[in-house]
């Protein structure tokens, strides 16, 4: 039972998330329902606390936040998906190898500069022109997510550090954007949380994970174990940004 | 090997002696710019600082991917850093997914290189040095010295092509485990992963093999 006339503030942040987007210019057929959390209003409070100790009112916000992010990651997996279908559309369609959307000379240098690399076989600049467009697109594509969580329409240098943080396949980035961006609008941390709800602070900093398409095991693991965070993992860097009145434990 | 090319600079830049210059160490920031537009809402907008941090993102993948194909290359007492080296430094960095694609990419590539190699063209190959030529969707073809130059070259690439595909098979002795991140990345950053990845390594190939296993919500359905 989820009464509706309950005044909960998890109940307006799910409603932020109807709001509808256009849609993505190359993926205009993707129904973009984009789940939106207010910047400075995410509930969730600092301290742990054991799922079982809470009141019959804490759980029903806890659980409504649980679908609101599963929802979220659904969607996002989702666009994911599309994502990779229309490279292989794509590179079907490529007819044409003389003109790339990246400079082969310059990436031939950016390869050479490292001095154990002697020689490079001609197709392999052509290979990555290709590797580092997908790689820029799907980049941007993982920062708009977060762009668009927090309700705005510019793509900004935190919502890079968001993503890279996400993603475990970016994690050779990490020293490419500032710590401080990292603690922007609530990257990966808790952010004005609702100090008289116990939901567990450490299921809620990882309500942006999202599960990596070689783990599907995670994702399972994390969706079917709502209320017992044990299969999620912290980042050490995170660890190290986390409010010093507590200790995040799993 | 007629695959190898040891030569440096791009003929249209500047600067010809590959050197520390700031805008050497980066891909142009139009091209970028315009690559990320493509991955965005027709009414977004990207900051400059966004793009900037894009390109710095991009020459550290560059960087990434060669440093761990030029180790394997090492190892093997190979002098050539050729494609089948950057797809296997991909997958075992944790870029699976991109390997789909890019094999299918490079297979196009060698099979236009092929024709082109027997029909002795001198305009095939790699794309113009300059960002403005490198624009996609021209469908002219320039015969200025930088295409030349590519075109020579693209010649032997696609007979080193042949050669590899002749030679052995695809993956045909990776020294890597079935995990996905059997060796870890570089130092600046140790990795974490909750659960090991249930495919193999090599899951991906062409060939057919043994496909990822559906999991429910998160299965590969975009696989084709």
């Amino acid at each position: 039972m989820e009464p509706s006339s309950q005044p909960q503030p998890a109940i307006g942040v799910v409603a932020g998330g109807s709001q509808v987007y256009p849609a993505y210019r190359p993926a205009a057929t993707v129904p973009t329902a984009p789940a939106v959390i207010p910047a400075g209003s995410q509930p969730a409070p600092s301290f742990p606390a054991n799922p079982d100790q809470l009141s019959a009112q804490h759980q029903l916000v806890y659980q409504q936040a649980q679908q609101f992010h599963q929802q979220l990651q659904q969607q996002q997996q989702r666009q994911l998906q599309q994502f990779w279908a229309e490279r292989l559309v794509d590179i079907e369609q490529t007819t044409d190898f003389k003109n790339h959307s990246l400079p082969l000379a310059r990436i031939k240098k950016i390869m050479k500069a490292d001095e154990d690399v002697r020689m490079i076989s001609a197709e392999a600049p052509v290979i990555f022109a290709k590797a580092c467009e997908i790689f820029i697109l799907e980049l941007t594509l993982r920062s708009w997510m977060h762009t668009e969580e927090n309700k705005r329409r510019t793509l900004q240098k935190n919502d890079i550090a968001a993503a890279i943080t996400r993603t475990d396949m970016y994690d050779f980035l990490v020293d490419i954007v500032p710590r401080d961006d990292l603690k922007e609008e609530g990257v990966g941390l808790p952010r004005a949380g609702l100090p008289p709800l116990g939901v567990p602070a450490d299921s809620y900093p990882y309500g942006y994970y999202v599960p990596q398409q070689q783990v599907p095991g995670a994702g399972i693991a994390y969706g079917g174990q709502q209320g017992h965070p044990g299969y999620l993992w912290q980042d050490p860097q995170e660890q190290q940004e986390e409010p010093p009145a507590e200790q995040q434990s799993d | 090997m007629p695959d190898s090319d040891n030569e440096s600079g791009g003929p249209s830049n500047a600067g010809e002696y590959a050197s520390a210059r700031e805008q050497d160490r980066f891909l142009p920031i139009a091209n970028v710019s315009r690559i990320m537009k493509r991955a965005l809402p027709a009414n977004a907008k990207i900051s400059k600082d966004a793009k900037e941090t894009v390109q710095e993102c991009v020459s550290e993948f560059i960087s990434f991917i060669t440093g761990e194909a030029s180790d394997k290359c090492q190892r093997e007492k190979r002098k050539t850093i050729n494609g089948d080296d950057l797809l296997w430094a991909m997958t075992t960095l944790g870029f699976e997914d991109y390997i789909d694609p890019l094999k299918l990419y490079l297979h196009k590539f060698r099979e236009l290189e092929g024709e082109k190699a027997i029909g002795a063209a001198g305009s095939g190959g790699g794309g113009a040095a300059s960002s403005g030529g490198s624009g996609s969707g021209s469908g002219s073809h320039h015969h200025q010295d930088a295409s030349r130059n590519n075109g020579g070259y693209g010649m032997y690439g696609g007979g080193g092509g042949m050669i590899m595909m002749m030679g052995q098979p695809m993956y045909g002795s990776p020294p890597a485990s079935s995990a996905g991140y059997a060796q870890p990345p570089p130092p600046h950053h140790h990795h974490h992963q909750m659960v090991m990845g249930g495919k193999g390594a090599y899951g991906h190939g062409g060939g057919g093999g043994g496909g990822p296993s559906p999991s429910s919500g998160y299965g590969r359905q975009d696989r084709l």
